[in-house]
């Protein structure tokens, strides 16, 4: 666990994954009106939240000098 | 503008995961390279977005809208000229000293290349500008929140201090690089669809071209001669001053940058770094200047009824630094507007996080421990270390409250930096492809180019700026007058170490081995596929960056 949590990869596309969920679920849910800006934005840092934190290889394996 | 609970919570997510970037590092730093040069074993995808992600501070983000909306399509130039070609330089030619020397800092090559005055010098130059720059920073950030959130500008800058400090004082230079990365991707993202709401709703660029004047969007046709062009500065101004010696001496000397390329795991991938940011760099302009560009043609009469406007700056002009918060109020709704004050945010806080740990790691290295305390533990230095990060913060604090008693603080600085940095290129590049090159040559033509930049300032004027020994010539624009500055401060530089390399001696042969091109074995990647070779890419860079100049010319 401690190695994902240590992947920048995985760490970036939580924090997408987090505040993607915050614009959806805070604009479907709030008294304010739902803005078709608020989603599109929404779904977009979700799917690159799910693809880095999912999907990265992590840290490559480039040799070092 | 007002914020909602949605809007506090994207931000105070944001404020979380930067400080816990920081407590994940924490665990991995036990010798002070791990802190202070993350002992060059980041990725190449991580090295590559910090390196452009350390440009990408509040001076990038916000002044460059205001450029945008300001002097139009010609702010591009600060990218298709001013950085392209010194980054793809840096990586093919550069990065070989950079990192075959196993130098820890730029002062540190200037050592090993000259000797220990020439670095010194460099190294309290660089830890002064790096600790002021932070500062001003931490200042345009509370400013800015004051402005357009009303938030106090005493809780805004210790706060944000407090969080820069935290992680980079847990992290050291790995915390802050994480920190930088997630700053990239949340200011690209964050600000992505202000561009393409605000585009369309300005009715695309065809209309942008239709509404501006030709000036605004031709980014080279009216550049025959200053007067015909918002910028007021001529090609030959441009292509030398900007495009050769200030862009060459940022990106090729800077440590502020060079160190993010400087802590990848292998030479291939420190030469990569440069070209690699190249291309985020190259479609930067998108997010930076369009907006600015965009800003400008919702003010003319036939979009009055869109209602946006750029604040006035109470002098009958606009406030063009207001520009993009501008925006950003009146397209972004609840939510995404919180998004769009925390990319704010982050370019801020990335821009001081940069300038501190870059000045963590030359203070250490090339002040404390070459002047004051030599040859104690590691450990030791460790502990230094993460000291110079809090007084370094505490400094930028200090710095931040200077600048909101000086209205022209800023100003000042900058010229400042302009002075020492505009020389900076030539030495390296005398030094790096010219075996010849003394340290007293290098040290004097420092201080000969700096003194040619102070006298040029001196006897030039431009928008009631310098002129202060005597108004001899008049610049049409306080960039022009920029550009100038800095093309008469290489020229002197260069020179004078000439002349002054030809009356010294010289270092013998054996002992520039890995610092001077004629003397150092080249990387090879013929082995290697065209996409992990250097050169090959580099070019093909290039070639769209001057296809990119011909198609907006």
């Amino acid at each position: 666990m401690y190695k994902k949590i240590s992947n920048l990869g995985f760490v970036i596309g939580i924090f997408f994954i987090i505040i993607s969920l915050i614009l959806l679920i805070g604009t479907l849910v709030s008294s304010l009106p739902a803005t078709r800006l608020n989603l599109y934005t929404g779904f977009v840092f979700l799917a690159f939240g799910t693809l880095m934190a999912f999907f990265s290889k992590g840290d490559s394996n480039e040799k070092t000098d | 503008m007002n914020l909602h609970a949605m809007d506090y919570l994207i931000i105070s997510t944001y404020f979380l995961f930067v400080i816990g970037v920081g407590f994940i590092i924490k665990n991995k730093i036990r010798s002070s390279n791990d802190f202070l040069s993350s002992k060059r074993n980041i990725p190449l995808w991580i090295t590559s977005l910090a390196f452009i992600s350390a440009n990408l501070g509040a001076q990038e983000v916000i002044g460059m809208v205001a450029s945008g909306a300001k002097y139009g399509i010609m702010t591009v130039h600060f990218y298709w000229m001013g950085a392209i070609f010194a980054m793809v330089f840096l990586g093919i030619f550069m990065m070989p000293f950079y990192y075959g020397s196993k130098a820890r800092s730029v002062p540190e090559y200037l050592k090993l290349r000259f000797d220990e005055k020439t670095r010194g010098l460099n190294a309290i130059t660089f830890a002064v500008m790096t600790v002021f720059s932070s500062g001003i920073s931490l200042y345009a950030l509370a400013k800015l929140l004051e402005a357009i959130l009303k938030w106090d500008f005493d809780v805004s800058i210790w706060l944000a201090a407090s969080i820069v400090m935290l992680y980079t004082f847990l992290g050291g230079l790995t915390s802050a690089v994480y920190n930088e990365v997630l700053q990239f991707f949340l200011i690209v993202f964050g600000l992505s669809p202000l561009m393409i709401v605000a585009l369309h709703d300005a009715g695309g660029w065809s209309n942008i071209r239709t509404l501006l004047q030709p000036e605004m969007t031709h980014a080279w046709k009216y550049m025959g001669h200053a007067d015909s062009n918002p910028m007021g500065i001529n090609f030959m101004s441009l292509i030398f001053g900007l495009g050769f010696v200030m862009s060459f001496g940022y990106w090729c000397t800077d440590f502020l940058v060079v160190q993010r390329a400087m802590m990848a795991k292998n030479m291939n991938a420190a030469q990569r770094t440069p070209i690699i940011a190249a291309i985020p760099k190259m479609l930067m302009p998108l997010i930076v200047v369009l907006p600015g560009l965009i800003a400008i043609t919702l003010m003319q009469p036939a979009l009055a009824s869109k209602g946006f406007s750029i604040p006035s700056d109470g002098k009958g002009g606009l406030d063009y630094t207001m520009t993009l918060p501008s925006l950003i109020s009146h397209y972004y709704p609840t939510g995404l507007l919180g998004i769009g004050i925390t990319a704010l945010i982050a370019s801020f806080m990335s821009g001081m996080a940069g300038n501190v740990t870059a000045f963590n790691s030359v203070f250490t290295y090339d002040i404390y421990q070459s002047y004051f305390v030599k040859n104690r533990s590691d450990r030791y230095y460790l502990i230094v270390g993460k000291m110079v990060t809090i007084f370094g913060i505490l400094f930028s604090i200090i710095t931040a409250y200077i600048a909101k008693g000086f209205n022209n603080i800023n100003d000042f600085l900058q010229l400042v930096f302009s002075f020492v940095n505009g020389p900076l290129f030539a030495t390296f590049l005398l030094g790096m492809f010219w075996k010849r090159t003394t340290g007293h040559g290098a040290f004097w033509g420092l201080l000969a180019g700096t003194l040619a930049a102070a006298l040029t300032h001196g006897l030039t004027l431009a928008e009631g700026k310098g002129g202060w020994i005597y108004p001899l010539y008049e610049i049409h624009s306080g960039m022009g007058q920029a550009f100038i500055v800095a093309a008469m401060s290489w020229i002197a530089n260069f020179c004078t170490t000439i002349v002054v390399s030809l009356f010294t001696k010289p270092k013998h042969a054996d002992e520039l081995k890995g610092l001077v091109y004629s003397l150092t074995v080249k990387p090879n990647y013929h082995q290697d596929k065209w996409y992990r070779r250097v050169i090959l890419p580099g070019l093909i860079l290039i070639i769209i960056t001057i296809i990119l100049n011909m198609i907006f010319f």
